[in-house]
């Protein structure tokens, strides 16, 4: 078997270039990977037949870009034409959509080769990829494991070298709590650097689409290939181009680097403070500032998330109504029996619970006790990670409190989900960009991740950051070890 | 019946004369094959986003200084939030609490008196599409899902029907003068909902509050309110009460019609936007939209009046906006105001209903329209001549002279040559002129033709009939 997807994109755009081998071999490659990690359930659709066709055509196309001919996985909330997007929903099991997301257009550009689609919760909706209709993913590292969620099929796929590329989506942690517990490099882009056009909406004024990759370098190239401005998308935002990759490998002596308390208290798990402390070490040594800060109204950020994300939910989900798509019921006996059933068969219980919760959230005065309150706290949190980067390039801290759990643990305490996202949805909540990147490994020989936050539209130095970390721990990140990596 | 007071107002829903939808590339056209002005924004597909169409906020901003309401500087747009087969969203975009205008008014005039009708708020949205119901079915048509929509909304300040009708006569007037919509009433681009309650006196609380909804015509806006103002009284009178609801107006029947009672507590869950980023309108940016609004109806009518234009000809001309603008541009060329809305209301403006074309599709030019009138007031050109021409006028390249020539007028306009010619007439009748004299109308009428006969009808008739008779006079 080819081993070809284990290389760096450098090397593999240079086999490509001087034809050593073609598109489709990483295509068929990246196939048998899917075969032989099947029983992880990453996937909900494959694309085989178009993407070997695809490949096929690019045989004779110049080889461009560093991305040209690689495979990607997209989540499967993130629209493609014609390739069923299912949002891992009874709802939408057999929609097919009739456009492709913008994101989508900038990889087809860039002559990428979509494998498929990756399992997630249920319209974005979990923690752990477990309310998906189509069952749970499993973690590459274990497979009693979660991989987090909800992006955990594209964090999964990644993580288990299946393809070198994925997208997520990131509401209030979904990209950077599974890129954590799979042991990957997940970015969530500042709010408005991605185009949204195309990615099923969960809570509009939080979801970003961002990159999930084996390592920082190929994290701000994806990146560099799906930002820009978008007529189609108003919260899109016009900047200059610019090149993700330009502070990689520079010296970061000097760096301020702040760390607020929260996120080093006593929620989070004693090991994976101590792999943090080991990188504060590193970066003094490095010459960089490391300090605890404050930032105010941290600490409530998941219960505004809530509030914000089942709010703006009730009110995106409402158009699923077995109309014009999606599923419908058998024999509706008037428009209202349609809405009832095709809703209360087509949802899970999750997304159930949360359009009920928003739909509460909003109605009446409750608008004003609680959505705008939230929103209006939202932008008090804002203010206060601005002032912050006032004095401090980045922010860090660890990306979850503690690693992925097991696959059989109980669920049906809806609030404690949550508690896995606590220290990623700050960052959600201020509109800021914010990066995992693995640090370690616990006792049970699980991915720990970092978190690294910046101010507005400052990827480029999160990525410097980062990848001055990633060399110092030259971690092995290969699981199901044996199979690829000697 | 005893005496109430009765409380109106209005909401009025115009759509706008925009290239594309509000929230999306679509067309937005009327009588479309079903479904073909539609994309994936407009069916509420999953993964979508709205646009904004810069020119419905445009066209907000025009409406809300026609109708002298203040305009907001800052606003964003709302989600209203309901279940209905012909909302695809499930929400309508619309703006709930921050309207594009507020505190505005629209002044008419009720038998001589005039009056301000107040305007609560004008806000923008989104339409719906359009349901047909069938035996077990309902058929959806998307044409319609966002075509932009401004909703005025006055406040409960009309007392009676004739004052209703006048509002929405006044109102589709100043909105057709400023291109903000077509307003036909027919094709449903300008929709009325009267909200009809009465009391006993004006001390006491508004009464129960009636909705009349799918107001077909203008004149059916005074009948109707007058028709639920009755039947109202009629309740009142027996001594029941009726509770909150939206009734419409049968035609037919002359008589609203219940259609549902309101259920208390409609939610509609209203909350920001999120995909649209709130907006913020300078000053200067107001200011260079409203430069393009053209001249208002009362302005105009002022400026006709002093032109020496008689009222008739004002009212005719000003409800007929295309005419309107086309006169506009004589407006410091000094010609005879008077003779120009004339022959544009006689024989132009048959030529034109018969032909079905507006003006500017003629090829009557700024020129030509010019040398027509001059030349009719100099009397050059008798009436006589123009219905032979009109044809001409209107389709030819030519210009008047040319066309004169063509058509062999060479009017006698020499005053003593007209003289010498009634004279001539005079002398040759002598039984008719001593007819005329003892009082015989008909007389004059034969010498007249006398007249047109001996110029081979080459004289103005209005000229020589003012000679012929200061002629006969001096007998």
């Amino acid at each position: 078997m080819s081993k070809y997807l284990d290389q760096s994109i450098l090397v593999i755009h240079e086999l490509l270039k001087s034809k050593k081998i073609k598109p489709i071999d990483l295509v068929l490659e990246a196939y048998e990977r899917i075969e032989e990690n099947k029983d992880l359930n990453l996937f909900i659709t494959l694309n085989k037949e178009e993407a070997l066709k695809e490949a096929k055509l690019l045989e004779d196309m110049e080889v461009d870009n560093l991305l040209f001919g690689i495979p990607i996985a997209l989540k499967d909330n993130i629209v493609t034409k014609d390739l069923k997007t299912t949002c891992a929903s009874l709802m939408l099991a057999n929609f097919m959509p009739i456009y492709d997301a913008s994101v989508v257009l900038k990889l087809k550009k860039r002559h990428m080769i979509v494998i498929g689609k990756t399992n997630m919760d249920e319209f974005a909706m979990g923690s752990s990829s477990r309310t998906s209709y189509f069952g749970a993913p499993h973690n590459p590292w274990n497979i009693e494991k979660v991989t987090g969620g909800s992006s955990g099929g594209s964090a999964g796929v990644v993580a288990a070298r299946i393809v070198p590329f994925a997208l997520g989506s990131d509401t209030g942690g979904s990209i950077r709590q599974p890129a954590s517990y799979c042991g990957i490099v997940g970015m969530k882009p500042t709010y408005g650097r991605v185009s949204r056009y195309g990615l099923v909406a969960f809570a509009s004024s939080l979801d970003q689409i961002g990159p999930m990759t084996r390592n920082v370098y190929e994290n701000a190239l994806l990146l560099n290939a799906i930002v820009g401005m978008d007529s189609k998308d108003l919260t899109s935002v016009s900047l200059e181009k610019e090149d993700f990759t330009r502070f990689i490998g520079e010296d970061i002596c000097g760096m301020k680097i702040g760390v607020p308390k929260y996120f080093m208290s006593d929620i989070v798990s004693i090991e994976i403070k101590e792999k943090m402390e080991n990188v504060f070490s590193l970066l003094k040594e490095a010459g960089c500032i490391v300090e605890y800060i404050d930032i105010s109204y941290i600490e409530q950020a998941a219960r505004l998330y809530q509030v914000i994300a089942m709010g703006e939910a009730s009110s995106n989900l409402a158009r699923f109504d077995g109309i014009r798509y999606g599923y419908s019921c058998k024999d509706p006996k008037d428009i209202d029996d349609l809405y009832y059933r095709s809703r209360e068969e087509g949802f899970g219980e999750e997304v159930k619970r949360r359009i009920m919760v928003g739909s509460y959230l909003l109605s009446g005065e409750n608008a004003k006790k609680y959505y705008d309150k939230a929103m209006s706290v939202r932008s008090d949190i804002r203010t206060s990670f601005l002032d912050a980067f006032k004095k401090y390039d980045l922010l860090v801290g660890p990306t979850t409190v503690s690693c992925a759990c097991d696959i059989a643990e109980d669920m049906s305490d809806p609030l404690k989900g949550f508690m896995d996202d606590v220290l990623v949805i700050p960052v959600n909540m201020a509109g800021l960009p914010g990066l995992s990147l693995p640090i370690g490994f616990s006792k049970e020989d699980m991915p720990i991740g970092m978190h690294i936050m910046a101010n507005d539209f400052d990827e480029a130095t999160i990525y410097k950051l980062a990848s001055f970390i990633e060399e110092k721990l030259a971690l092995d990140l290969c699981p199901r070890g044996g199979n690829y990596h000697e | 019946m005893s005496n109430y007071i009765p409380t109106i107002g209005i909401e009025v829903h115009v759509e706008l004369n925009t290239n594309t939808k509000i929230f999306s590339n679509s067309t937005n056209g009327y009588g479309m094959s079903a479904n073909t002005l539609v994309n994936e924004i407009d069916l509420g597909y999953p993964g979508t986003l709205p646009l904004l169409n810069q020119e419905v906020l445009n066209i907000g901003i025009k409406a809300c200084h026609v109708l002298h309401c203040k305009i907001r500087h800052e606003m964003h747009f709302d989600r209203k939030n309901y279940f209905y087969p012909d909302n695809p969203k499930n929400y309508q975009i619309t703006q709930s609490r921050t309207p594009i205008g507020y505190d505005g008014y629209v002044e008419v005039d009720v038998d001589g008196v005039k009056k301000k009708i107040e305007i609560e708020e004008i806000h923008i949205e989104e339409d719906t599409c359009k349901s047909a119901h069938r035996k077990n079915v309902t058929l959806l048509d998307f044409n319609r899902a966002g075509v932009p929509l401004l909703e005025i909304v006055t406040k409960p300040c009309m007392t009676s029907g004739v004052e209703a009708m006048k509002y929405i006569e006044k109102l589709r007037e100043v909105l057709l003068y400023a291109s903000i919509s077509d307003c036909k009433i027919e094709e449903g681009s300008m929709r009325c909902d009267c909200n009809v309650s009465i009391r006993k006196n004006k001390d006491d609380p508004f009464g129960t509050k009636v909705e009349v909804k799918n107001i077909g015509s203008i004149s059916s806006v005074g009948v109707s309110v007058d028709r639920e103002i009755e039947r109202q009284a009629a309740l009142y009178d027996k001594g029941e009460s009726f509770k909150e609801q939206t009734r419409r107006f049968d035609s037919k029947l002359n008589d609203t019609v219940l259609m549902r009672v309101k259920e208390t507590g409609n939610d509609y869950r209203y909350f920001p936007e999120p995909d649209i980023p709130y907006i913020h309108l300078t000053d200067s940016y107001i200011e260079n939209v409203l430069s393009s609004i053209s001249m208002l109806p009362d302005e105009r009518r002022e400026k006709y009046k002093q032109l020496g234009m008689s009222t008739v000809n004002i009212e005719k001309i000003i409800s007929n906006k295309s005419l309107s603008d086309f006169l506009n541009s004589f407006l410091t060329s000094n010609i005879d105001m008077q003779i120009a809305s004339n022959l544009l209301l006689g024989d132009i403006s048959s030529y034109l209903n018969k032909t079905n074309k507006s003006i500017c599709e003629t090829k009557l030019t700024y020129d030509k329209f010019i040398d027509l009138v001059q030349k009719s007031s100099h009397r050059e050109l008798t009436s006589k001549n123009i219905k032979e021409m009109l044809v001409d006028i209107l389709e030819s390249d030519k210009d008047i002279v040319t066309l004169m020539k063509e058509a062999g007028i060479s009017n006698i306009t020499d005053e003593k040559e007209v003289l010498r010619l009634i004279l001539k007439v005079i002398e040759n009748n002598g039984e008719s002129v001593s007819s005329y004299l003892e009082g015989h109308d008909r007389a004059f009428k034969y010498l007249m033709g006398q007249v047109m006969k001996e110029s081979g009808g080459k004289i103005d008739p209005l000229v020589a009939s003012t000679i012929l008779k200061r002629e006969l006079d001096k007998k």
